[in-house]
């Protein structure tokens, strides 16, 4: 994958950076990424297809729509290999897919699109769905092995409360958990029906965060295992992903509820262990200041 | 009673066609309307399509008598009266935005005036003849989709490149 700063592509599109940036608000296209020092880094694919359709556009917006098309079409044929069963085809779109943008671009803009396309013609039960889950479990499981160690000091514990693989939230839970480890942070995933030797499990992770994804266990199940893990590491934040709004249930206080979207649920999940780690420093600061005043006052 | 009288025909001499001459082709950015003015010692070629003073639209071609000026305003369609580019000004006339109707019938945006235009055919003619690449200047009488009782004269004239249909309300 081959990023571009601002700079350079507004060079390859022969237009001012300012203007780039003028595209960006108002079409929402080209989409940037953002460097670790928040700089703008845009996919060389996506500039190079609008600085093709730009040459035979009658307007930006036309021209952005062209580019649209053009990228959308990985996920049409994504659909239609899973759709035939040709595992080489399906890898081969997602390959390309993978050469026009990041890992997490092309899981949130083609895989899981894909796969809610799949699970809405075919539905759940039907044997293109098996293979495509199957197919999109293997591939995201493989692109979280390939992934460099964590390089942040977080951890995070799943407790997975989906049905299995064929589960319509599986994919997405394994999507949030690709893109944790991507961003730097542990992750480690364990069954919310298991409570036996979570003690243990726990005190080797040491988790700053507790997320239960998955809507197919019922609260208790769930319940049983949260208190398990808070009897394990104490009382710490939890997060709830994809458990489903349908079902009214009473939510402990401090209890987070993730957004479905697997890039948005990874970037509030940040978040949350930014301002807690930022609780935790300014709460030693002002713990080390008392006790120097106390030391002072002496 | 009289008889009809029915003329032998005749060859009559007649003076041959002056050749008009075609419009100059004048530039305008396709969101702002402004004429561009090109860089000096820079090829063609090498210019960017895009605005240099809004940077939101693409600069396109049409006859000097049909080319808008800054601030008026205009869409740009294609043969298949589908929007193309709207103008900031058309934004503001027909309460929308240029992201949110390109590609879509223009019909969601104008309709043929029923009083003046019969049929409604006269707009859609008029625009797959500009369309085409025709020369000449036509119009239309047309009100916005949405509203009753306003009357806007429509001039309509090729534009490009690529190939389309430019329409400019008065």
């Amino acid at each position: 994958m081959r990023y571009l700063k601002t700079s350079e592509a507004a060079a390859l599109l022969n237009v001012s950076p300012n203007t780039l940036r003028a595209w960006e608000r108002r079409f929402g296209f080209p989409k940037p990424q953002r460097s670790p020092g928040k700089h703008r880094l845009f996919t060389h694919g996506e500039v190079a297809a609008l600085r093709d359709a730009l040459q035979e556009g009658l307007s930006i917006s036309s021209a952005i729509s062209r580019a649209r098309e053009g990228l959308a079409a990985d996920a049409n044929s994504l659909v239609g290999a899973l759709a035939s069963y040709e595992r080489e085809r399906a890898d081969a779109a997602i390959e390309a897919a993978l050469a026009l943008r990041s890992v997490e671009r092309s899981v949130e803009e083609v895989l899981l699109p894909t796969l809610d396309e799949i699970s809405r013609r075919y539905s759940v039960d039907s044997a293109a769905w098996a293979f495509a889950a199957h197919w999109a479990g293997d591939w995201l499981r493989r692109a979280t092995r390939l992934t460099p160690p964590p390089v942040r000091q977080v951890s995070i514990v799943f407790g997975d409360a989906s049905r299995d693989e064929l589960d319509r939230d599986s994919p997405y839970i394994r999507a949030l958990q690709l893109f944790l480890v991507r961003a730097g942070v542990k992750v480690l995933s364990l069954s919310a029906r298991g409570v036996a030797g979570i003690g243990d499990a726990a005190a080797v992770h040491r988790p700053n965060l507790v997320v239960v994804a998955g809507g197919h266990l019922d609260d208790d199940t769930v319940a049983r295992w949260a208190y398990a893990i808070r009897l394990a590491v104490g009382a710490m934040p939890l997060a709830i992903y994809r458990r489903g709004s349908e079902r009214p249930r009473v939510r402990a206080t401090g209890t987070t509820v993730l957004p479905p979207g697997a890039g948005e649920a990874q970037r509030t999940l940040l978040e949350l262990l930014e301002s807690d780690q930022a609780i935790a420093a300014a709460s030693s600061a002002e713990h080390r200041a008392q006790i120097r005043a106390a030391r002072g006052g002496r | 009673m009289p008889t009809a009288r029915i003329g032998r025909p005749a060859l009559r001499l007649i003076t041959p066609l002056e050749h008009e001459a075609p419009a100059p082709l004048v530039a305008f950015c396709s969101h702002c309307g402004a004429r561009p003015t090109p860089p000096p010692n820079v090829p063609a070629a090498t210019q960017s399509r895009v605005c240099a003073s809004c940077g939101l639209g693409l600069i396109l071609e049409s006859p000097a008598d049909a080319a808008p000026s800054a601030g008026d305003a205009f869409l740009v369609l294609d043969h298949s009266l589908a929007v193309c580019a709207v103008s900031e000004a058309a934004e503001r006339l027909l309460a929308t935005s240029e992201p949110d109707v390109v590609n879509r019938h223009v019909s969601d945006l104008l309709m043929a005036a029923e009083a003046e235009e019969k049929n409604g055919a006269g707009l859609s003619a008029a625009v797959a003849w500009a369309a085409r690449g025709d020369v000449g200047t036509r119009t239309a009488v047309v009100r916005p989709a949405n509203t009753f009782g306003i009357r806007l004269t429509a001039r309509i004239a090729s534009c490009g490149p690529p190939r389309a249909a430019l329409l400019v309300l008065e």
